[in-house]
């Protein structure tokens, strides 16, 4: 079964084929097929991932070549693929998330005349996102990592009508690809300096190939190699997942369908950076300041992120912003050198935050695309199915136990707190209120308290309903995989690839931050319940009142006003200088200046043709004489 | 006695700069027609005298061919001629002048 391995992405790659082609004389079988494929691609995967957990522990690397892809003088690349415990996290997580956002956009996009395209990328994009995770070489991985962002494009732009979503397309393409060029220098570097791409002669130098091999750092360079290196595969992974400074595309990537923003935005194509930052974490460790980027970008990303979610209107932007807080979490994680947990949080993340997206389009179903938390409220009684999931949701990204949420984040705070400096875990903490606030906000705005909606609400379809189930199933108890930091199923299945964890040390005991952790998240809940779910406090009446905090929030801590001032206004000055100036005034004036010279000198010289005959004879008669005085002078 | 190739040139000479002149001075194209064909018979005797001097035939050779050619010529051109004064009721060539700037 492991040899099949290529079928997990080839199937995808099919159902591209097919529906790109074909879409449109399918109908609604397209929507079925790609489903079909992506679940056929699960089944498959599935089956890997059981031979795979058959072998011994330390045996679980297997290596399919499929060919040569680049061969030029020292430079060699194939196209492997690589099934290990990491890469088998994600291809489920892809596979299993993905196949369910097909069937429910079975349902959501029923009756788009674009209908069978939709599949087609929506398929396309698993295809380039299995080849991320399951790349053994750099440059494979790049190849899934721009294929995925290409893929985000076409489907952020796919109602590529609406101007905002066009721009929306745009802007998320060029903010991603600042990060993309970083990295792209990055895995140059790696070839430079570590003569190779492939990941078992980069990462371990010290086993042999298509050996498994403790993942401990070991150098052949000067640790200010690996740091640059890591900085620069830091970036893309700051691009491609929405970290502080490059995430401000995402908020405006919610103009896509939201099937996209379950599957692309929230569940695995923002989740790459942090596959790549665990996958190279050696660079990382070996480097150590490099570590120290990860955790502090991270840390200020999660903060920064949930209080801006807190004051966005939109319900698909808080989910925005909530997402982009999450993967904050992981990267905090990660510079932890809590790689597992990272892991882990990816994991139950890519289960809540899918469930959370895909119930909001629930909602914007019922209410005829309506997305603005003011004109909700009371829901719960028009949909009970979508309440239900959207609050299962909410209570796993907020921290509460049993939920998922809780085991992953409270690991993480565990961690921060294993690191001896209080500031660190203390600002994780805030942030970890704030993401139970908002999400109380939001949950009690759309599905409680007054009904201030203009339209009658309706229950969506099974279609859609029943992959909400399996999510929401999967956010509940999702926690069973990795219950303890230690000894959990997923860290110690992932123990081979990221390391052993080490047994907490320093800090409080386990039960004491539980505890701690738990009340942070309550808390959070029940101001987000007082304010805006008791009715005891007019919230409107207090938006107006504070309401320069109000938009401080909304506008994402006015970073995108920051950029366009200091970025994209002096570009655009810049740009309109080159095309104005030195475009129409230096480039085309030398060419013009050209022509006007030619044009006089024509003006000038064509004189001569007088249309007299004999004035042509007698220059005949000059130039033969002039020929005939040269050539004698010659002799 | 043989004549010198001396003679030769100058009457050749000057039948060539009388054509010339002609060509250059007359109106009618009829007339410079004629002219350049005093010009062709010049080179045409300046062939002949030096293929005597040099006593082999090669010049008297390439006058036939000179000839031949001329009398092409002068089929085509008087062709035109004829064609342009039909048209333009007019043989003289300063009043074909619409092929200019």
């Amino acid at each position: 079964m492991l040899k099949s391995i290529w079928l997990v992405p080839a199937l995808p790659l099919a159902g591209f084929a097919v529906n790109l082609f074909v879409g449109r004389k399918l109908g609604r079988w397209a929507g079925i097929l790609a489903s079909l494929l992506m679940v056929a691609s699960f089944a498959v995967a599935l089956g890997v991932l059981n031979d795979l957990l058959e072998l011994p522990a330390e045996n679980r690397l297997f290596l399919r070549h499929l060919y040569d892809w680049i061969g030029v003088g020292r430079f060699h690349v194939a196209a492997d693929l690589r099934v290990d415990p990491l890469s088998m996290t994600m291809v489920m997580i892809v596979t299993g998330v993905g196949s369910l956002i097909h069937i429910y956009s079975i349902g959501y996009m029923h009756g788009d005349p674009r209908y069978g395209r939709f599949f087609a990328y929506l398929n396309l994009f698993c295809f380039f996102m299995l080849t991320l995770v399951l790349a053994q070489n750099f440059l494979f991985l790049y190849l899934g990592w721009e294929g995925v962002g290409l893929c985000s494009y076409l489907l952020i732009g796919f109602w590529h009508d609406r101007p905002s979503a066009a721009n929306a397309a745009k802007k998320a393409f060029i903010v991603t690809r600042i990060g993309d060029t970083f990295m792209l220098i990055g895995v140059v570097l790696i070839f430079l300096r570590l003569h190779s791409l492939d990941f078992q002669q980069v990462l371990f130098p010290h086993c042999g190939p298509g050996m498994h091999c403790p993942p401990v750092a070991f150098h052949t360079q000067p640790s200010g190699v690996y740091t640059i290196i890591a900085l620069l595969l830091f970036a893309g992974a700051i691009g491609k997942s929405a970290q502080v400074p490059l995430h401000v595309w995402l908020p405006d990537a919610m103009e896509g369908p939201t099937p996209v923003s379950a599957l692309i935005h929230a569940a695995t194509m923002v989740t790459a950076g942090v596959y790549l930052v665990a996958r190279t974490h050696v660079f990382f460790e070996i480097s150590g300041v490099a570590l120290v980027v990860v955790l502090v970008v991270g840390l200020v990303t999660a903060l920064y992120a949930a209080t801006a979610a807190v004051g966005q209107d939109d319900i698909k932007r808080v989910l925005a912003y909530s997402t982009i807080s999450q993967l904050g979490f992981m990267f905090f994680a990660l510079g932890l050198k809590a790689y597992a947990a990272a892991i882990f949080l990816l994991v139950t993340h890519a289960f809540y935050k899918a469930l959370m997206f895909l119930s909001a389009g629930s909602v914007m179903h019922g209410l005829q695309g309506e997305t603005d938390l003011k004109k909700m409220g009371a829901l719960a009684r028009a949909m009970p199915v979508t309440t239900a999931m959207f609050a299962i949701g909410a209570l796993a990204v907020s921290g509460v136990p049993p939920f998922a949420g809780f085991f992953s984040k409270d690991q993480i705070l565990a961690a921060a707190n294993q690191t001896g400096h209080e500031i660190v875990w203390l600002v994780a903490l805030v942030a970890a209120f704030f993401s139970a606030l908002y999400i109380a906000r939001l949950i009690f705005l759309v599905f409680f308290g007054d009904d201030r909606t203009e339209l009658h609400a309706h229950e969506s379809p099974p279609v859609m309903t029943i992959p909400l189930g399996f999510l929401a199933v999967g956010a509940a108890v999702g926690g069973l995989l990795g219950l303890s930091a230690v000894t959990g199923k997923l860290q110690t299945f992932l123990a081979p690839v990221l390391g052993e964890i080490p047994e907490p040390s320093a800090g409080l005991s386990e039960a004491m931050l539980t505890a701690i952790s738990v009340v942070v998240a309550l808390a959070g809940i029940l101001v987000g319940w007082f304010v805006y779910g008791s009715g005891k406090i007019d919230w409107m009446a207090l938006r107006v009142r504070l309401s320069s905090v109000q938009r401080f929030l909304a506008g994402g801590w006015y970073v995108d006003d920051v950029y366009a001032a200091t970025i994209v206004a002096p570009g655009k000055a810049g740009s309109a200088f080159l095309a104005y100036v030195v475009d129409e005034g230096v480039v085309d004036g030398i060419v013009n200046a050209v022509g006007i010279f030619v044009q006089w000198l024509a003006r000038v010289t064509r004189r001569v043709q007088t249309g007299f005959v004999r004035t042509y004879a007698l220059a005949f008669l000059l130039g033969a004489v002039a020929l005939l005085v040269y050539v004698g002078f010659r002799l | 006695m043989r004549t010198p190739i001396a003679y030769f040139l100058v009457v050749s000479a000057a039948l060539f700069a009388i054509g010339t002149v002609g060509v250059l001075v007359r109106r009618n194209a009829l007339v410079i027609f004629m002219s350049i064909e005093l010009q062709l018979n010049a080179v045409n005797l300046t062939l002949v005298a030096f293929s005597r001097m040099n006593g082999d035939l090669i010049g008297q050779v390439l006058t036939f061919f000179s000839m031949v050619v001329a009398a092409a010529e002068v089929v085509v051109g008087l062709a035109i001629i004829v064609n342009v004064n039909r048209r333009r009721r007019t043989a003289n060539v300063d009043d074909l002048n619409l092929l200019k700037w």
